[in-house]
Formats: structure tokens, sequence, C-alpha cells
């Protein structure tokens, strides 16, 4: 295990992205409410090192360990949470349509460039399952797209809707 | 990913053309499908415009500064553990609502809390017998609470212009009713001219003001309840070296600070902290506008 104050050094130095990931996954939920999250997820992960229940090998896997904090609080947190308003740009009411699991998984792959094997573990699911809730959100998001702007967006949707060979 | 068979591409590996993670043979091999087959590009380009539009509305919040207290969030534990959250004084912490708090959290929060319950009463009742006297004897005879304090954070040079302008009758430069001028002057000498609207929360705007900062001037906008409590806004341009002391002040009055648009905001009054927590969210909210979410 690294040392604890490189640890902590890491995850105050990645706060931003904490930040962005839970506001991310909140959809439109309140940069307070976004920020509250990760403080509770990041001081819940502070007490789990120092009680050694988490022994994270690096500073990137205490980063890893802060991602599954914080999905795992806001599947919690985020159920009471006042969705997105008309300030907000139709993506993010897009976003808020899925699955809270879907979301997570597109949010980590697209947004944070975690690979899959590393978006199943913030996840708790397994790699398969990445794919196939990558797969669907994709596909959700492009129905919502199209639902909310017309007809641009069918031939994409009519594509995503199952596994195929193509060549 | 796994290699799919020699000359066969599946919708596996254009998920993964998309998210990067095809090595440079796969990628040419995805590369050259797509551009003989028109239907399987469009659906590409369909997802990574997804991706550039998910980007292009977050990706902004990796430019604001988080407040000290969410970098140390994880040190916190070994400092405090834990206790920032009780009681009307919440200093520089901004925390969920209570009312999204499950059953056992508040249980175990309460357990971990009972060591400083005893002395976070004594700090807060000092610090409303001081608040008082500072705002009902006079403020000239008497040191700002918050100086108590070297005001370097944000949250201490808050409570120091809560506690100086506060209790004044005419506390602020510029009154509501000139809403037009405020914002320029506003604009002009401190970078940001947002004012939020908090009337739902039953917070009506008295007026602002401009109050010393470190880099720059700051501002400070007064709201009145109903009941004549006075609730301030304190804005200032932030800088990337920030003390952590302002967690530490005490006083009897809700701070709950955050940082958006380069700007460090400070909601500061005599209120519990469930509606300091709502009203800031408020402003966050409009301060921020449509350009971020």
């Amino acid at each position: 295990m690294s040392n604890y104050a490189d640890i902590l050094a890491e995850l105050s130095q990645a706060t931003p992205v904490f930040r962005r990931y839970a506001r991310a996954l909140g959809a439109g939920v309140g940069l307070v409410v976004a920020d509250g999250l990760v403080h509770s997820a990041l001081q819940g992960l502070g007490a789990r090192l120092r009680a050694r229940e988490v022994t994270p090998n690096d500073a990137e896997a205490a980063r890893i360990e802060a991602y599954k904090a914080i999905t795992l609080l806001a599947a919690h947190k985020y159920q009471a949470a006042s969705g997105p308003g008309p300030r907000h740009p139709p993506i993010v009411h897009g976003l808020a349509a899925l699955d809270f699991t879907d979301r997570a998984i597109l949010l980590l792959v697209s947004l944070e460039g975690f690979r899959y094997a590393t978006a199943a573990d913030i996840a708790g699911i397994s790699r398969e399952a990445v794919f196939m809730r990558l797969q669907r959100a994709r596909a959700a998001l492009a129905n919502w797209t199209a639902n909310s702007s017309g007809v641009a967006q069918v031939s994409a949707i009519r594509s995503t809707a199952h596994l195929r060979v193509v060549k | 990913m796994t290699t799919p068979p020699t000359g066969f591409l599946d919708e596996a590996d254009l998920h993964a053309f998309v998210d990067g993670i095809l090595d440079p043979d796969q990628r040419r091999r995805v590369e050259e499908h797509l551009s003989q087959h028109p239907e399987d590009a469009a659906l590409v380009e369909s997802w990574q415009r997804q991706n550039a539009a998910i980007r292009a509305v977050y990706e902004p919040i990796l430019r604001e500064i988080p407040a000290p207290s969410l970098r140390s969030a994880a040190a916190q534990v070994s400092a405090s553990s834990g206790a920032i959250e009780s009681g009307a004084t919440h200093w520089g912490r901004p925390g969920v609502l209570p009312r999204v708090r499950r059953r056992e959290d508040i249980l175990a929060q309460q357990r971990r809390q009972a060591i400083f319950a005893s002395a976070l009463a004594l700090l807060a009742v000092a610090a409303v017998a001081a608040l008082a006297t500072f705002i009902f004897a006079g403020r000239s005879e008497h040191r700002p609470l918050a100086a108590t304090n070297s005001p370097q954070g944000y949250v201490a040079r808050a409570g120091l212009t809560y506690a100086t302008y506060v209790s004044d009758q005419h506390p602020v430069e510029i009154d509501a009713s000139r809403l037009e001028e405020l914002s320029s002057w506003l604009k002009a000498r401190v970078g940001f001219y947002k004012v939020p609207d908090l009337s739902q929360q039953g917070m009506r705007l008295i007026g602002g003001r401009v109050a010393p900062g470190v880099a720059a001037p700051a501002g400070f906008l007064i709201y009145e309840r109903a009941d004549g409590g006075r609730i301030g806004l304190y804005f200032e341009r932030s800088v990337a070296t920030i003390s952590q002391q302002a967690s530490k002040s005490g006083s009897g009055v809700t701070a709950i600070e955050w940082r958006t648009a380069d700007f460090a905001f400070v909601l500061i009054g005599p209120l519990a902290l469930d509606l300091m927590q709502v009203a800031a969210e408020k402003a966050a909210a409009q301060i921020i506008g449509a350009s971020q979410p």
C-alpha cells in the first residue's frame, strides 16, 4: 500500500474530477448537493483507509475506491434529488432519463475515460454487463434525443437495438 | 477488449472504437469498415456526438476551484471525525440535505459526533453571545467576531463582512430598488454581477455593497427575512492558494461556501442549516445559469 499521505494527496488532487463525476451522475442535481455527496464519500473513504478496511496498492487504486464510494452513495442519496430544470441542456435531461447504473457506466467510460474492466469494478458489475449497459445507455440517449428533436437520430436508434455482425 | 474473429466486426468493436480503447490495428480495421458502411459511420458519429455533448456540459467543472474543506475531506476524518455538520454552525462545508439522509447514516453520524457535541455547544453559545453583543451594543467598541481569527479564508472574510455591516440600519451602498445600477457597479468593481433572487426562500434583497477582498474587491449582497433576520451573500474572485482556517472559525451563524465561475461564494446568516442549504442551492443554481449543470 502506498504511503497514507500520498493517497490523501492524490484524493485531494483528484477532487475536481470527483466533483465533475458527482455532478454528472446527479444529472441536474445542484452543486451543493453534489459537493456534499463527494465530501461524504471522501470522508467515509478516509475513515476506511485509516481503519485499513481498504488497502489500495497505489494512488490510482485509491482514486478508483473514491469513484466506488461516490457511485454507491449517489445510488442512495440521489433518489430524492430533483431532476434537471428548464435551464439544463438537453443532454442532461437525457442522462436523467437513464437507469442509474446505465448512466454511471456511460459516464465512467465516456466522461471519466475508464476502460470497461475498471468501470465494471467501480459499478460492481461484470465486464459483460458493462457493455450491455453501455449499449443500452447510448441507445436510450439517442432515443431521448430523437424524441426531443425530431427524426434525425432514428436510424441510429434502430441500429443500436441489438448486437449484430456488420461485416 | 477481446479481439473479434478476423474479418468480422460487431457492435462491441464500434463502441470500443468510440471509447478509444482499440489497439492501432483494430482501430484501422474499424475505420476501414466505417468508410464502406455509412450507416455504421452515422451510428458511431451519433455516439461521438453524445460523448462530446456530455463533456461540453461537465468539463467546465474542472476549472472550478473546490472548497478547501472538500479537498481535505478524506483527511478530515483523522482530524475531526466528521463533526462538522452538527447544530447550526456550519462553516465552509457544503453538505447534503437532512431529508435525503438515511436513518442509519444519521445514527452513525450521531455516534461519531457524541464526543464533540459538548465542545461545539460551548463554542456555539460563546459565539452567539459574542455576536449578540456586537450587534446590539454597537460595533464601534467591539472587535468583529470573525476577526478572532485572521480572515485568510473566504468564510472568515465573509464572517467579518457580515459582522461589520449586517447590524447597520442601512447596510448597503446601493439598494434593491436600483438593481440594474447595483449589477453594473458590482460588475465593474468585483467582476461578478448576477444577483440571485431568494424571495421564494423568504429572503428579500435589501441591496449590495463592495467589501475588502484579498486579490480584488469582494461583493456583499444582503437579504432580509420577514422576522428581521439578515442573510449575506459574499463573493470574491477565487485564487488557487487558500487557507483552510476558514472552517475553524466559529460563531452562531451558518455559513455555506461553494465555488463556481471563478468565484468563491459564502452564504451566511443566522438560520438553521437546512434553510441555508436550500437558499444556497437556489443561489448557486441562479449563478450558474444555463451554462453549467
